[in-house]
């Protein structure tokens, strides 16, 4: 991977314990990350993709160590995140924040909005007294909201108001890095472009590297840098936004963009749609070979029994994806 | 004479906090085997609308109307009884999540044969080779097997499948699906709109699509209308109201969604402000305190106006009387005839 980069997972697992019975037998795992490597450069936003149970908020967490790994490597400024000490990470998370996709849950209701925004800067003692309050004055109006709300509580506020809450409080502590995650699905559209241009306008102004999480493909299309497709617990394709919208490799993320409606009905009655058989596979027991064959329209002998590396086909564009490989790095044509 | 024609809905829940207007004074329609996307933000009133065209609303409820007409005849005036015979088989109704529609302790077949056997007044084995003809026109493999599973034991999108095979046993004469496909991901919600499609091209049922997700209407719909305070505020073709949307607020959504097929990277305009607080609509424009062409008349009661071919929209930018007060940007605007 690329030398530099802010943040950088390799091979990167998380297996979620099933026990079952009186004894409480290890019984199996939910392999909700599987292995999976990426790199984020400074300055940029990876958008992350891919349908809900993909494993997208706990790649999140594992980066930010909210979660302990099942094993793997995550280097945040070429440190090591995981052999970290208490203290360590302490530090860390003034660097690497999170916000969260429920406005509704992620806000202490018992806190005034004064309070929840100003707890990082005590905690990590960047502040206090009366700065702290002149400190959260000001990352009130940096979110757009106003400097006398800070004595308001969370359910005073409308959902949009509550993520630029969020927002506020992750960027208290002038994080390098902010993990998103589905910071807008909650929201309706109208609030939606509000919180995504605030997002914006923060990364422009304060050079913040993100990864965006997301399952709303039109979103990411706008805000991310690159994009990564999950699917059951692997990045299937990774590539620059363009080349991924545009070109697609794997046929899960062809399906994917295809299935998204487009609010324009003049070029919806001419688009062609790929309509998935069956069901997403749980990461309980995900299907051999390429997870995606129980339901690839061009999967072959070879794709139940031998699981497709992540390999590079164009400049950055990376797939997993026997076809596209026996295709000299052809895409499939699928409708 | 219209499938449905609904005059003047108004619905209204007494709260602590005061009295919340969910619908103020909605009018609308739809043709039989027509689809009909009603589109808004939280709050707007969609649900609300269709409970009480189903008359299915919490007791702290007060529903007034000129009249819900179904199939010519006044739902309000129907007794309670009455209208169980029509829910369910004249009237489908399918929800956002399936888990809270189906009952858990009752098998899918079972669930299919009672509203079978309750509407159609089949006998039992009737009503399992229905149950069973049913789960396979929504593609479920294996339906016989399948029939004595309880709804846990299917997953989400399959359940909303199961939902929509019951709501259709009775070859009802309108399908109200209230945001059907919200709770499920992309792959499984083009799986569902496909076959509800087929359904209806099959079954010729109308279809109310409730939903707030544009792009499902303008795959979905013919006829949209756009909710916002409770009231329409705008109808039309989908073709009207995605290349021609005449009310601010309507224009306002789409220039706030990103779109998949975005290739410049275009700032989003988003709507300023917040929904309106349902405690205290104002007389005039719901969507006034948001609105950048906001006029000193917009404070009165808005007519509806007609842009012809059937595309009305709620917004004094196109009365005469407000020539002289429309804000420079808009003064090219033609003006023409209320309804
Ligand atoms: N039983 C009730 N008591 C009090 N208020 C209610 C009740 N049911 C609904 N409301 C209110 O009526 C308004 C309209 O609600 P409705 O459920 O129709 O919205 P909607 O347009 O369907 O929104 P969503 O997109 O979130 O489903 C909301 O403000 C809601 O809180
Ligand atoms: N704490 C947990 N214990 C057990 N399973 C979990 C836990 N957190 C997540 N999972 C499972 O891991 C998988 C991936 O979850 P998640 O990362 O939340 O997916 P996404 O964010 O893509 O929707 C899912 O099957 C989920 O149920
Ligand atoms: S590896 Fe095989 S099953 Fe997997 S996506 Fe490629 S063609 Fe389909
Ligand atoms: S009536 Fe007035 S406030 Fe309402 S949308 Fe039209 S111009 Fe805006
Ligand atoms: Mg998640
Ligand atoms: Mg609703």
């Amino acid at each position: 991977m690329t030398n530099g980069a802010l943040v950088e997972a390799k091979e990167l697992y998380k297996y979620f314990p099933i026990y079952a019975g009186l004894t409480s037998r290890h019984v199996a795992d939910v392999r909700a990350v599987d292995g999976v490597s990426f790199a984020i450069e400074e300055g940029e936003t990876l958008g992350l993709v891919g349908e809900s149970g993909s494993g997208k908020t706990t790649v999140g967490r594992l980066l930010l160590r909210l979660l302990p790994a099942t094993k793997g490597d995550v280097r945040f400024e070429n440190q090591d995140v995981l052999a970290m000490d208490r203290g360590e990470i302490r530090r860390l998370r003034r660097s690497m924040q999170i916000i969260f996709q429920d406005p509704f849950a992620s806000l202490n209701p018992r806190m005034t909005v004064g309070e929840i925004i100003g707890e990082p800067l005590r905690i990590h003692g960047l502040a206090s007294g009366r700065d702290v309050d002149e400190r959260v004055r000001e990352l009130l109006k940096l979110v757009g909201l106003q400097p006398y709300h800070a004595n308001r509580y969370p359910h005073e506020f409308s959902g949009g108001q509550r993520q630029r809450v969020g927002v506020a409080r992750a960027l208290a502590v002038s994080p390098k890095f902010i993990v998103c995650d589905e910071p807008v699905s909650a929201l309706d559209v109208s609030i939606q472009a509000q919180v995504i241009n605030l997002l914006e306008d923060l990364q422009a102004r304060f050079r913040l590297t993100y990864l965006f999480i997301a399952h709303d493909l039109s979103v990411v299309r706008h805000i991310s840098t690159r994009v990564a497709v999950m699917y059951v617990g692997k990045i299937v394709e990774l590539a620059d936004r363009d080349a991924l919208y545009e070109n697609p490799l794997h046929p899960y993320t062809q399906a994917l963009l295809s299935a998204i409606p487009i609010p324009d009905p003049l070029l919806e009655k001419r688009r062609k749609r790929i309509v998935l058989t069956g069901d997403i596979p749980s990461p309980v027991n995900p299907p051999s070979g390429c997870r995606f064959h129980t339901r690839c329209p061009v999967a072959f002998a070879r794709c139940s029994v031998e699981e497709p590396p992540l390999r590079e086909y164009a400049p950055g564009h990376f797939a997993a994806c026997h076809w596209v490989e026996e295709h000299g790095g052809q895409a499939p044509q699928l409708t | 004479m219209r499938l449905l024609e609904v005059s003047n809905l108004r619905t209204t829940f007494r709260t602590e906090d005061g009295i919340v207007t969910a619908v103020n004074g909605l009018s609308f329609g739809l043709d039989a085997g027509e689809t009909l996307g009603i589109v808004g933000e939280s709050g707007s009133g969609k649900s609300v609308t269709a409970l009480s065209i189903m008359r299915l609303l919490a007791r702290n409820a007060t529903v007034t109307s000129e009249r819900i007409a179904f199939e010519g005849e006044n739902l309000p005036d129907k007794s309670e009884a009455e209208m169980r015979k029509i829910r369910g088989y004249k009237i489908a109704m399918i929800f956002q999540d399936p888990m809270t529609s189906l009952n858990p302790v009752l098998t899918i077949g079972e669930q299919i044969a009672e509203a079978v056997r309750l509407h159609l007044g089949a006998g039992k084995s009737e009503a399992r080779d229905r149950a069973i003809e049913m789960l396979r026109k929504v593609r479920i493999p294996l339906p016989e097997r399948r029939l004595g599973d309880y709804p846990h034991q299917f997953s989400g999108g399959m359940r909303q499948r199961v939902m929509i095979a019951i709501a259709l046993s009775c070859n009802p004469a309108l399908l109200i699906a209230d945001e059907p496909t919200t709770a499920l991901d992309v792959t499984i919600q083009a799986q569902v709109l496909e076959l509800m499609n087929d359904l209806q091209r099959e079954t010729g049922a109308a279809i109310v699509l409730i939903t707030h997700d544009l792009g499902v209407v303008a795959e979905f719909c013919k006829n949209v209308l756009v909710m916002y305070g409770g009231n329409l505020v705008e109808y039309g073709t989908a073709e009207q109201i995605f290349s021609r949307p005449r009310m601010p607020y309507t224009q306002g959504l789409l220039s706030s969604l990103p779109r998949l097929d975005e290739r410049e990277h275009r700032r989003l305009v988003p709507i300023k402000g917040q929904p309106p607080n349902l405690l205290r609509l104002p007389p005039g424009c719901a969507f006034a305190p948001r609105c950048a062409y906001r006029m000193p008349i917009c404070d009165e009661p808005v007519p509806l106006y007609d842009f012809g071919e059937g595309h009305v929209a709620r917004c004094w930018l196109y009365d005469e009387r407000a020539r002289e007060q429309r804000p420079e940007s808009q003064q090219s605007l033609p003006t023409v005839a209320h309804t």
